[in-house]
């Protein structure tokens, strides 16, 4: 009775307007496409579905332009005249060209623009490119982005974090626009989402604080989750894979090949007001080395109501659960069944056996947003994360219970053709209940406001939001973070320079401030003081298109840092401390080619990233490389599709860092060249890809006695309906 | 246009190449200071029964003598780069990265399980030292320059430790 009574204004609305349906094809092998965008241009647009087809409904009478686009095909259009109550077929056939790029960004302004139209650098993840990698986690798709690198599942954007173990990303997680760093450490839960549910991954280059506040010091990473295509529809992927054992008898640690298994089944409905989808799944992997074993369930759920054409109410949640044995740092001399070896790579010290991790966590979020008029919008939403952890170790373990809740509202209104003004306000509270971090919370408010206005062909911003932040009920402590940028096409529209400066900062987690606790025989002491760390970022960046066989984007960056937040070893106490101690410069140059060399079967691409860091000199401390950074960053990768078929590889090379902290001297260090092979067949709604992942089986570590990840063979079934 | 695929096939065989070699192999301990270490080496010859109250053994440097309890944790390295000694052979090699500069005391230190700051005293023993090599009765000076000082060889006796407080004032009661 509800429901009726809720469809009943959107029902009645739809008699007056016109319907539209169809699908769209691949020009050159006639393939439904699926997540294709079809709309009215000036509104939401709807996804295909595994079909191909789609359906737009609401569309009021008249004189209409509809356009259909989807990343690697040249986007096509078509006018129609629409008589009230019509019901019209439009077909669609796309021309692939992967170096045709106006994929619709939503990330570095907080609403729809070209990417093109960017002030900073956005580095794309397609979902055709997840699928393509046959990936099994998030991370391992962000992973291969330009610039981008991860170090034990913290992630690096320029270099921006280094190595500090989970404590306070420098980088915000969001899901659909949502933030998801967690509330008490400020880390990054990057197994929150299945990968299958993830459409593509945006990554803002840079300070994003003007319009993301506090974590947003080296970049934003947007997982934009898939849209709930029309119809019934069913998705299943299962993976079943296996681990290279080591390569040296000597480093053999079990009696039998570790694999690694796991299925995600979805279902949806996709109606005119209601939409409406359901994601299960589990994990288990027996790991590549000693105590590394882990189980995995999740569960996503998203439903959407649209009572009108100009009206969504969208409500999604997140759930997953984990167990895992505790990878602890690789056995060095004496502390394991040795065999005699200065270190044993997939051995762990015994002492820690049988340490484990449970640890739960959800993000709940209800969103609301309208459409005024083609010049109004605006938006509200309501956020929950929750996070739950339980250390099971040797004397004593560790728990901590977090939230963050959130709220947002965001206007967008275009006072004249060339101007776009974003406003809005945020706030958030965070609070922690654990035995090492105690029971804080921390208070956000803050209200942001960017402005872009077309001047001929260029485009200026420029911006500012300013952040209030209270700890446990005390005073607040603001922080101003301005931005200005701009975009400037080139002649004939193949080349776009950009220009921006601006402001990023991040307040300490509650971990940082108030974590106490023991840490092999130093006592690690709270500072309730613990200030915000603060950055500028400077950025040139040009993107060019040669033809049709080469497209390149290249930025030159340079950020420096002011207050960064760094545990500091005090020996006369005895006692580690979060400090705000360094200032230091992180600049360089991020390279990014796409060609089609030979023939349109074949593409390739090459992400260069130069990097280089200075801790300059404080106290008694002289200027120093940052740890845990590489000087070099280079990813190649080359793609060959015929037909059904597929093949590719990417190789990843990475610069020894030029300093670390707290390696033991025995612990050997190597440069990363990985090797991913990968194959893939496609026959309508059944996919089958292979993955090799580190197919040379190159051994290495990047955090201190963390073996990274060996040869791992992977087998991925996806079936849609 | 065709002719563009060999290079491309060469970088990519080279860059093969280069992935095929290298990276993590097994390592025997080293007998001497590892090539770029800044510290000071050594072998350790044990004698005695290891306790078993053992929790680890530890090699650490005094830039000057700790005369008093303030001064027992001003040693190098710094506690997250400790390393425990190896306690299963009659002899074992260390490495322990120090800044450059003269240390007056080179010592093995004993800890006992359970140990923590507040029971340093009870918890924690001298178990050894490098000797002057001109009066065995004194700490030998240690002086490290830009790169691993090596030999720096003396000897634990876990029959003969001794607490912190019997180098400084007031002494032990």
């Amino acid at each position: 009775m509800l429901t009726s009574l809720m469809l009943t204004p959107g029902a009645a609305a739809t008699q007056q307007a016109a319907t539209l349906y169809g699908t769209v094809r691949d020009s050159a092998t006639g393939h439904a496409l699926e997540d294709a965008r079809v709309g009215v241009q000036g509104t939401a647009y709807v996804p295909t579905d595994a079909t191909g087809r789609y359906t737009l409904t609401g569309i009021a009478a008249g004189t209409v332009v509809v356009r259909a686009q989807r990343f690697g095909y040249r986007a096509a259009t078509d006018t129609l005249t629409l008589a009230p109550g019509d019901s019209v077929a439009a077909n669609f056939v796309l021309r692939p060209s992967a170096l045709h790029m106006d994929p619709l960004v939503v990330t570095a302004a907080k609403r729809s623009q070209l990417l093109d139209q960017v002030v900073t650098s956005v580095a794309l993840v397609q979902d055709s490119e997840l699928a393509r990698r046959a990936v099994n986690t998030v991370d391992e798709a962000v992973d291969k982005a330009p610039g981008v690198q991860f170090l034990n599942g913290q992630v690096n954007i320029r270099g921006s974090s280094g190595y500090v173990q989970g404590l306070g990303a420098r980088v915000l997680l969001l899901v659909d626009g949502v933030p998801a760093n967690e509330g008490d450490r400020g880390g990054i839960n990057w197994d929150m989402l299945p990968v299958d549910q993830v459409e593509r991954v945006e990554i803002v280059k840079g300070a994003g604080s003007t319009l993301y506040g506090s974590a947003a010091l080296g970049g934003v990473v947007n997982l934009i989750t898939r849209e709930i295509p029309a119809g019934s529809h069913a998705r299943v992927r299962a993976t079943a894979g296996s681990y290279a054992n080591p390569p040296d008898t000597i480093w053999r640690f079990r009696n039998y090949t570790g694999a690694q298994e796991g299925l995600d089944v979805t279902a949806s409905y996709g109606g005119d007001a209601l939409r409406a989808g359901l994601t299960a799944g589990a994990r288990h992997s027996d790991g590549y080395r000693e105590q590394d074993r882990s189980d995995h369930w999740q569960m996503v759920g998203k439903g959407e109501w649209l009572p009108s054409a100009a009206t969504r109410l969208r409500l999604t949640g997140s759930w997953a659960s984990n167990q895992y044995q505790a990878p602890l740092l690789w056995c060095e001399r004496g502390t394991c069944v040795d065999r005699g070896q200065a270190y044993q790579p997939f051995r762990i010290d015994t002492s820690q056996a049988g340490a484990y991790t449970r640890s739960d966590k959800g993000l709940f979020a209800a969103t609301v947003e309208h459409t005024m008029s083609p010049r109004e919008s605006w938006l509200a939403r309501g956020s929950w994360l929750r996070t739950d952890f339980t250390d099971y170790r040797r004397p004593v373990g560790d728990f901590g219970v977090a939230n963050r809740y959130g709220v947002e509202v965001r206007g967008l209104v275009r006072p004249t053709a060339s101007r776009v003004v974003t406003v809005g306000a945020e706030g958030a509270l965070s609070d922690v209940t654990s035995d090492i971090f105690g029971n804080h919370w921390q208070d956000e408010f803050a209200a942001y406001g960017e402005s872009e206005q077309r001047l001929g062909p260029a485009r200026m911003t420029a911006g500012a939001r300013v952040d209030y932040i209270a700890v446990d009920g005390g005073g607040l402590s603001a922080v101003v973070s301005p931005r200005a940028g701009l975009v400037l096409p080139g002649a004939r529209g193949t080349l776009v320079w950009r220009l921006s400066v601006g402001r990023g900062f991040r307040a300490p987690s509650l971990a940082e401030r108030f974590v106490q606790t023991s840490l092999g025989g130093l006592t690690v002491v709270p500072n309730p003081g613990l200030g915000p760390e603060t950055a500028w970022s400077f950025e040139v960046g040009n993107a060019a298109q040669f033809g049709t066989v080469v497209r390149t984007d290249a930025a030159l960056f340079w950020t420096e840092a002011s207050d960064l937040i760094e545990p500091t070893v005090d020996p006369m106490s005895a006692q580690i401390q979060f400090k705000n101690l360094q200032r230091a410069r992180l600049a360089g140059l991020d390279v990014a080619v796409y060609a089609f060399p030979l023939t349109p079967h074949l593409s390739t691409s090459l992400a260069y990233t130069l990097l280089y860091t200075r801790e300059l000199a404080h106290d008694t401390v002289p200027a120093r490389p940052l740890a845990f950074r590489p000087r070099h960053l280079l990813t190649l990768g080359a793609d060959y599709t015929f037909g059904g078929f597929d093949l590719g590889a990417d190789f990843r090379y990475s610069s020894s860092f030029e300093r670390v902290e707290l390696y033991p001297p025995t612990d050997p260090r190597v440069s990363p060249k990985v090797l991913d092979l990968r194959a893939g067949y496609q026959r309508d709604a059944l996919s089958v890809r292979l993955l090799v992942a580190n197919a040379l089986n190159y051994l290495y570590n990047l955090a201190p006695q963390t073996l990274a990840p060996v040869r791992t063979v992977t087998m991925t079934l996806t079936w849609i309906y | 246009m065709p002719r563009r695929a060999p290079p491309f096939t060469a970088l990519f065989a080279l860059l093969c190449g280069a992935a095929c070699n290298g990276g993590l192999q097994p390592l025997a301990p080293p007998t001497s200071c590892p090539r770029g270490l800044v510290g000071i080496c050594g072998t350790i010859t044990f004698q005695g029964t290891v306790p078993d109250s053992t929790q680890a053994v530890y090699v650490v440097a005094y830039h000057t003598f700790p005369h008093s309890r303030d001064s027992l944790f001003t040693f190098q390295p710094s506690l997250p780069l400790l390393q425990k000694l190896p306690l299963d052979g009659a002899t074992a090699f260390y490495a322990i990265p120090v800044a450059a500069g003269r240390y007056e005391w080179v010592v093995a230190v004993w800890v006992k399980q359970g140990f923590t700051l507040a029971n340093a005293d009870s918890t924690l023993r001298e178990a050894g030292y490098y000797r002057d090599g001109a009066n065995p009765s004194l700490p030998g000076v240690v002086n490290v320059y830009a790169q691993g000082t090596d030999s720096i060889d003396f000897v634990i006796d876990f029959g003969q430790m001794h607490p912190p407080c019997s180098y400084y004032s007031p002494p032990c009661p």
